[in-house]
């Protein structure tokens, strides 16, 4: 070891800069350094200044926009399955519009059967009126599937 | 120009009228002993310059705040190395490659270059320094080639005297060993 490093001073001694740079490279350096610094001063400042201001509020408004865009789709989410539960406000509405003293399960009962018959009378007036409708002007099922 | 002291060039700095004056006096006086600090690491001209300029607008920026609880010219010393560290990390992630293959391809560089002009046992020394790990390289270089104090090292790598002249200590063996087996 004590060798070595005598060889290492010995090498250090004997030897100039095994680097080098391009001609004129140190000259040179202090000018394009100053020029790179210039343009850097040119660069707005308050735009910098403004950024390092608004770069936490922009964290902070972002954070408050996302929280109300997922409120919302959750929100949106929620009330479009109710919609699809198949009583909606006016089944409701007929349900409770009634004393407390009749509700009972047989009324709610009796309501939704009414609306069940509601509903396949008014498919059958729907029927009808098309069946009609083909027998007024002659049109068969061969016409039909034609015209299909 | 080199009859400023560092206290003087500060001084030059804090006046508005004269900081640009002063500042291309920092440079003028440092560049050289930058240069070669971060060159030494890097390896490439190129590279070395990129670092040296980026090296230099951070002191242009952080003047202002330097407070003169160490000296001007480990403070600058040190966003060099931190520049320089940087660098290589970010060139490992660049290229994926594991540390082993970046220490080779940086000695493929030191066959290729254009600019370095050492005999064959620079070459070997040079490699062999560069089989070091990153921070064991820089205590070495900064001991043997820039002969710096161990207490302005310690400032520069923020790391005590003792362990730096432990690992400049691993650094020759390594270098020895080198040396012998090759």
């Amino acid at each position: 070891m004590e060798n070595f490093n005598k060889k290492l001073e010995e090498l250090k001694g004997n030897s100039t800069n095994p680097f080098s740079v391009p001609e004129g490279y140190f000259e040179n350096f202090p000018t394009r350094m100053q020029e790179k610094i210039s343009s850097k001063e040119q660069e707005p400042a308050w735009i910098m200044k403004l950024m390092q201001y608004v770069k936490p509020q922009f964290a902070l408004g972002f954070m408050i926009v996302a929280f109300a865009f997922i409120s919302i789709i959750t929100v949106d989410f929620i009330l479009s399955n109710k919609n699809d539960s198949g009583l909606n406000n006016e089944l409701y509405t007929r349900i409770i519009e009634v004393d407390a003293s009749e509700f009972t399960e047989r009324h709610v009962l009796d309501v939704l059967l009414e609306e069940d018959k509601k509903t396949v009378e008014k498919k059958k007036i729907e029927s009808d009126y098309y069946i009609n409708y083909l027998i007024d002007e002659d049109i068969d099922y061969g016409t039909l599937i034609d015209e299909l | 120009m080199s009859d400023y002291s560092d206290k003087e060039l500060l001084d030059l700095f804090k006046d508005n009228e004269k900081r640009n004056y002063a500042f291309n006096l920092i440079v003028r006086k440092y560049q050289v002993k930058l240069y070669w600090h971060i060159r030494k690491i890097v390896i490439k001209h190129d590279d070395t310059d990129d670092i040296l300029q980026n090296t230099f607008v951070k002191v242009w920026k952080g003047l202002d705040n330097f407070r003169e609880d160490s000296k001007l010219y480990t403070w600058m010393y040190r966003i060099a190395t931190n520049e320089s560290l940087t660098f290589l990390k970010q060139q490992k992630t660049k290229y994926l490659l594991p540390i082993v293959d970046y220490e080779n391809h940086l000695k493929e560089t030191l066959e290729s270059d254009e600019y370095f002009n050492g005999d064959e046992i620079q070459r070997k020394l040079q490699k062999a320094i560069l089989e070091l790990p990153e921070k064991q390289r820089i205590v070495f270089n900064l001991k043997y080639f820039e002969e710096m104090k161990y207490d302005d090292m310690a400032e520069v790598l923020n790391t005590s005297v003792g362990a730096l002249k432990a690992s400049y200590h691993h650094a020759v063996k390594k270098i020895e060993n080198y040396f012998k087996e090759d």
